[in-house]
């Protein structure tokens, strides 16, 4: 500031007005203005790419939510799916997809025949494609769980398959479909006028959120199901272990630990594993939980380890924090009535402490949800169908994980994944939502500083 | 030491609470307090003044071992509580804390009520055996620290909502309801307006009749009105330690004299 010249050798300074502004205020005042605009552009910038990012994970991933469903009556035909005509369900089970493939195949074209539909231009296969594969799985799983519908007509509410869905959400349109061997202009005809007659309905869909993942041919019945719930335990087994592990680390740190190398060295080191990126962790895992412990591959509980070491660091140094505000003047008040170290802490420090302490736990936990790497390489990718157990036994059993499944779907080449995977990005945003509440309603029911 | 034969004189005509000999305190390599001994009368005001950082407050946190949270502290010398070392390796300095309570600086209730704020003591050291006797230790405490009346109607309110000088009768009152049988206070008026520290100066003679109080302050005048022993500490040295009256009137060492006069400090 070579120009801020004091007046040391000129003339007294004394007879400037109060009313003028003079040249060093007036540059000090644009300064000002100036930082705040800086401040308030990064403010607008920040809030702009916010709402970009919003604005396109729901546009993409609102479709999941929705489902196109082909509700026609199904005739189970027992000729077809109980040669032996005892209803036993272990003979029941020896009939495969395809023969109910080919009674909904059936049903549809009667549906078609008894509404009046012309189909002209359409072979018997491309008719039968408009249904989702996966629905001749899901009405075999309704029959095996009810016997007694074989021989009867029921109302059946089929997943048709993904273009058509797609169609319908705008994804595919009629000049994509005359290029697509998946489908075809007619095809999409033939559900219009199936629409038109209310037996295609676009409905809510609840089975995004409890049905497993399904393979790359059958987008529409893929679900976050078997994520989410493999995700819930993952974070039980965190909150179990890095949560009281963390806090009594902490505590012992802070509080009693006398202040020596050794306890530098450990403090140096824990800030450095905060900044460990999280696939080392992962590499750890792989390592020491399954190639050493012998643990199941793409198990929660694994999963759970992994997402405990890479969480440790954040609780403990959040905890230390949380800990080292609390005013000394506390600590020596409970000291000087003659209550011991452990008292002092329990009874007083760490009451004050809590809301810092639950703030850093839930913002660890929150980022061990959304973690995606370290899980790669403890097999948590992989294509994972069967619901696990109910805890503990079901923490071995194998799992997906949201950020996972995201990952996983936007590798996949059918863009009916790429929804699903936006789908899924919502779920995991609302979870991390709610923890973040819930961090904020437990800050303010603890935070009573008085 | 012509002094020290003064006190030793004095002191043999009242039973003898505490008594130091060659006290040091070491803070990592600085050697904070330097071969000091002093005795403290029972059931008597003892003031410590001197000018900042000439070690009466750390001196003072030496009587109670507070300075066993500070790492790089170090006491050596002999610390006597009723003939008993109290830096013996088989005394646990939580007990002790329960006998020589302590007064801090600012007011520091605990961010609960008031009344646990009081009973938080008796609690921790199982001196009642239900809550009635519970209720009556508050009362009492609280009434000691001429507290009792002004927040009676709400002992369920928190300790941190009172004022400056309440907090700190509250302190008090909650340093007395373990029932010590002396009350270190460091510089308890410091961060009180003049009408909060005339009602906490009466409260310390009021005190008096029970235990012996031990205080640290800055101001001349409050050692001159609550005291009737006064050391003064210089640059780590006890310099003088007399009556009062003495102290103030006829000062043995010109230090003190220069002291109390407004040169030094």
């Amino acid at each position: 500031m070579t120009d801020a010249t004091f007046p040391v050798s000129s003339a007294p300074a004394a007879k400037s007005s109060l009313l003028v502004v003079d040249a060093r205020t007036r540059k000090r005042n644009a300064a000002e203005a100036r930082f705040r605009a800086y401040g308030l552009g990064a403010i607008l910038i920040s809030v702009a790419l916010l709402v970009i990012l919003m604005f396109t994970i729901f546009r993409d991933g609102t479709g999941a939510f929705r489902q196109t469903y082909l509700e026609i009556p199904v005739t189970l035909d027992a000729a077809q799916l109980d040669k032996v005509g005892n209803r036993d369900p272990e003979d029941l089970k020896k009939v495969l997809t395809t023969s109910y493939g080919k009674i909904l195949e059936n049903s549809l074209q009667q549906a078609i025949t008894s509404n009046g539909i012309n189909v002209e231009g359409l072979s018997g296969p491309d008719v039968a494609n408009l249904i989702s594969k996966e629905a001749s799985a899901q009405l075999r799983n309704r029959v095996l769980a009810n016997p007694d519908l074989v021989g009867q007509t029921v109302d059946a509410r089929v997943l048709t398959n993904g273009r058509v869905d797609g169609y319908y959400k705008g994804r595919v349109t009629m000049e994509t479909a005359a290029r697509d061997s998946n489908t075809s202009p007619a095809q999409l005809q033939l559900a219009d006028a199936l629409k038109e007659k209310g037996l295609i309905a676009t409905e809510w869909n609840w089975s995004f959120l409890t049905m497993p993942d399904a393979s790359d041919q059958r987008p529409e019945a893929a679900g976050v199901g078997i994520a989410i719930l493999g995700s819930l335990y993952m974070m039980l087994v965190v909150l179990v272990l890095a949560v009281p592990i963390g806090v009594a680390a902490s505590i012992y740190l802070e509080e009693f630990a006398p202040k020596n190398r050794l306890t530098d060295i450990i403090e140096v080191n824990i800030s450095n594993l905060a900044a460990v990126p999280s696939i080392v962790f992962g590499i750890l895992g792989l390592a020491a939980f399954i190639n050493v412990a012998g643990l199941p591959q793409s198990a929660p509980i694994v999963g759970g380890l992994v997402l405990t070491l890479m969480t440790l660091p954040t609780i403990i140094i959040a905890t230390r924090a949380a800990l080292k505000a609390v005013p000394p003047s506390i600590r020596d008040a409970a000291l000087g009535v003659g209550a011991s170290k452990m008292q002092s802490v329990f009874h007083h420090v760490l009451p004050l402490a809590m809301p810092g302490i639950l703030t850093g736990t839930i913002i660890g936990l929150a980022q061990a949800l959304g973690e995606t790497a370290p899980l790669l390489l403890i097999g948590m990718v992989a294509f994972v169908r069967n619901f696990p157990g109910a805890p503990p036994e079901g923490l071995m059993d194998p799992a997906s994980a949201l950020p996972v499944q995201v990952y996983n779907w936007t590798q996949r080449a059918d863009p009916a994944f790429f929804e699903r995977a936006s789908g899924a990005i919502i779920v995991l945003l609302v979870f991390l939502l709610c923890m973040n509440l819930f961090a904020i309603f437990l800050r303010r029911k603890f935070e009573r500083r008085w | 030491m012509n002094d020290m034969s003064k006190v030793e004189r004095t002191v043999s005509q009242t039973d003898i609470k505490i008594s130091a000999r060659k006290v040091q305190v070491y803070y990592g390599d600085k050697h904070a307090i330097k071969d000091v001994d002093v005795d403290i009368l029972d059931k008597t005001v003892t003031a410590f003044i001197g000018p900042s950082g000439c070690g009466k407050s750390t001196f003072l946190r030496c009587l109670n071992r507070m300075n066993d949270t500070i790492d790089i502290s170090r006491v050596e010398g002999k610390i006597m509580l009723d003939g008993e070392d109290i830096y013996d390796k088989r005394v646990d300095p939580v007990q002790l804390r329960a006998k020589v309570g302590m007064v801090f600086q600012k007011p520091n209730p605990f961010p609960k009520s008031i009344y646990d704020n009081v009973a938080y003591g008796p609690r921790i050291h199982g001196l009642a055996r239900n809550r009635a006797e519970l209720d009556e230790i508050v009362e009492k405490s609280l009434r000691g620290a001429a507290l009792w009346n002004e927040v009676k109607d709400r002992l369920a309110e928190p300790g941190t909502g009172l004022s400056g000088g309440q907090q700190q009768r509250l302190c008090i009152a909650r340093a007395v309801a373990t029932q010590p049988e002396v009350l270190l206070m460091d510089e308890p008026c410091s961060a009180l307006d003049p009408i909060a520290t005339s009602q906490v100066e009466e409260l310390i003679d009021q005190l008096r009749t029970e235990f012996s109080v031990v205080i640290v302050t800055h101001s001349m005048q409050q050692a001159a009105r609550v005291s009737q022993k006064t050391a003064f500490f210089h640059l780590g040295n006890l310099v003088e330690y007399d009556d009062t009256d003495t102290i103030f009137t006829r000062p043995q060492d010109p230090r003190t004299e220069s002291y109390i006069s407004g040169r030094i400090g």
